[in-house]
């Protein structure tokens, strides 16, 4: 693989509030913008402050190769994604990236089938894409706790692919998890060999995803989200339990570099 | 011109800085981000005999003003670091040192003989005091006896100047450096990771699998900096400073205090960078303060208070 990650101080071209604590901003960086590949990550940093002192990893969401810019979109959690959500068009974030392994396209695949869980969904617009770009049919499950976290939904309409929504309040689309209409979806598939699961999200909606893979025969592949040193390799503190590693094998793989995106049978989401 | 270069015993190092075992991988990761041969040298991760898987997740948990890593010398292991680690840091101009680890003297020996036939490698960084093994590991810097023994037989087999590496986990640090010292060490550096622990409340577990973990990052810098003054004033040789350093003050403030060179250690997983931003900061800092010599006149120049008569 070729490593073109760099760091870089990216000045801040546009910001965006999509819900009440969900937030998108666009960086400029035409290195980036174009060599990100789908699943991909970037590691930012607000300031020079040590509270907190970590980089924080942000999936790249959308992006411009022409204009130079990509974008990423977070949801307030701690320290610093409150600090993320105090910039401006103007200001400048140090970023490193593009990280780990993206979303691979197996071959022979004819519908590929996207699920994002709440911010997850940040994860998927280049997939999407991609795919359509290659002639590959497209749709999208997305679902969140309630419509104010339910990110992207108009994007993914006006790609053209099919979109199915959820939501566990009801505000939005279908009540309940998205997995009810994503099974519904699966179980009418004439072609499931040539379908693939493409999913991003908490670890609960990951769990299941997995489970759904192995009930339904759909291969699928996951990326996850999960704290990080470094993000390239050098803390080796975002380690996963491989299942069922064979003695010669490794035990752990790495988020930051042997993912963030796994196929769903290769890693054990641990409790 | 300001001469950078310092000497470790019979180890010469073009500038002060180096890079901390287990916070630059081995070299290559970096590559892409910073020009490595900037740096003074490059300390790698740990070696083991054999490949280790490390510890299971959570492996790390930031704090305020640093993390806890609960890592477990997780590592490719002597063979593979020789057939895929050691070609590409034989190509970057700086001082390439490794760090050795073991659970048992033998261990250590076995690393040591095998390292000795292999080019390219300008000393070897003992690690005595990693927290987060069961065997050896903190066990043999805990205790002066072991220390001098364990750095006895390395100091017999080593073709290479040694460095031991001391965990402050200990009542007197500076006596654990005496008996590296008194057994044959070039040097020894200081600190590696202070233990700690946090907890989850909602779940009521530690945050790190292991439960406890070594502390590191710029919270540990008061404390290391006490310890190389400890060890300054006991020691006769050179001393190698680590703790929480970050910038070029933090850097300055361990040569001044009596380091010889410096490890930046977990700055570089925010920017692996920082070591070569910290060679460019103190080029500036000796024009700007008129000093030809880091080692001649800048190491170990801490003028204490003095009462007034």
């Amino acid at each position: 693989m070729n490593d073109t990650k760099i760091i870089v101080d990216c000045p801040v071209l546009a910001f965006d509030t999509l819900g009440a604590e969900i937030h998108s901003m666009r960086l400029h960086c035409p290195e980036i913008a174009k060599s990100a590949r789908p699943g991909q990550f970037v590691n930012l940093k607000v300031g020079t402050e040590f509270a907190p002192m970590l980089r924080r990893p942000f999936s790249v969401c959308r992006r411009d190769r022409l204009e130079g810019w990509f974008e990423v979109m977070w949801k307030v959690i701690g320290q610093g994604t409150r600090a993320m959500s105090r910039l401006r068009p103007g200001d400048s974030v140090s970023v490193i990236g593009p990280l780990g392994r993206g979303y691979i396209q197996p071959a022979d695949l004819k519908l590929a089938v996207l699920v994002g869980g709440g911010i997850g969904v940040a994860a998927l617009p280049l997939l999407c894409e991609d795919f359509q770009q290659a002639g590959i049919e497209v749709e999208v499950f997305l679902g969140a706790r309630n419509g104010d976290e339910l990110a992207l939904s108009g994007y993914f309409k006006d790609t053209g692919a099919s979109v199915v929504l959820a939501t566990e309040d009801g505000s939005i689309g279908t009540r309940g998890l998205i997995t009810a209409p994503l099974l519904e979806r699966l179980a009418a598939l004439t072609k499931p060999a040539n379908t693939h699961l493409f999913s991003c999200g908490p670890h609960g909606f990951l769990k299941a995803m997995v489970q759904i893979t192995e009930e339904t025969g759909v291969a699928g592949q996951i990326a996850i989200e999960t704290m990080m040193g470094c993000g390239f390799g050098i803390c080796v503190g975002c380690a996963v339990r491989c299942r069922n590693p064979r003695p010669d094998k490794k035990k752990y793989k790495l988020a930051c570099l042997d993912g963030p995106v796994f196929d769903a049978q290769e890693i054990v989401l641990d409790d | 011109m300001t001469n950078l270069s310092v000497k470790i015993g019979a180890l010469s190092l073009k500038n002060p800085v180096l890079v901390a075992s287990g916070t630059f991988g081995y070299g290559q990761e970096s590559h892409a981000l910073t020009n490595l041969s900037a740096l003074g040298g490059i300390i790698t991760k740990s070696v083991t005999l054999k490949p280790r898987h490390g510890n299971p997740p959570p492996r790390i948990f930031e704090l305020p003003a640093g993390m806890l890593n609960s890592i477990g010398l997780a590592n490719v292991g002597l063979d593979a670091f020789i057939r895929d680690k050691l070609p590409f840091l034989r190509t970057v101009d700086t001082t390439l040192i490794v760090n050795i680890a073991g659970s048992s003297p033998e261990e250590f020996a076995a690393v040591i003989e095998r390292l000795n036939d292999e080019p390219g490698i300008a000393a070897y960084e003992l690690n005595f005091s990693c927290p987060n093994v069961k065997e050896g590991g903190l066990g043999f810097s805990q205790n002066a006896g072991v220390t001098g023994d364990v750095t006895a037989m390395a100091r017999k087999l080593s073709k290479r100047p040694l460095i031991v590496k001391l965990t402050p986990n200990v009542t007197s640090i500076s006596d654990i450096a005496r008996a590296a010292a008194d057994s044959g060490a070039d040097a020894v550096s200081l600190i590696n990771t202070l233990v700690g622990l946090a907890v989850n409340v909602e779940s009521r577990r530690p945050q790190i699998f292991a439960g406890t973990a070594g502390y590191s990052g710029p919270g540990i810098k008061p404390v290391a900096l006490a310890k190389v003054f400890e060890v300054a004033q006991k020691v006769d040789i050179p001393i190698i400073g680590i703790g929480g350093i970050s910038n070029t003050q933090d850097a300055l403030e361990f040569l001044i205090t009596g380091a010889t060179a410096i490890e930046v250690g977990t700055a570089n997983f925010v920017d692996p960078a920082t070591g070569e931003s910290i060679v460019a900061g103190l080029v500036q800092y000796c024009q700007r303060h008129n000093l030809h010599s880091v080692q001649e006149e800048l190491v170990g120049s801490l003028a204490m208070w003095q009462e007034l008569e």
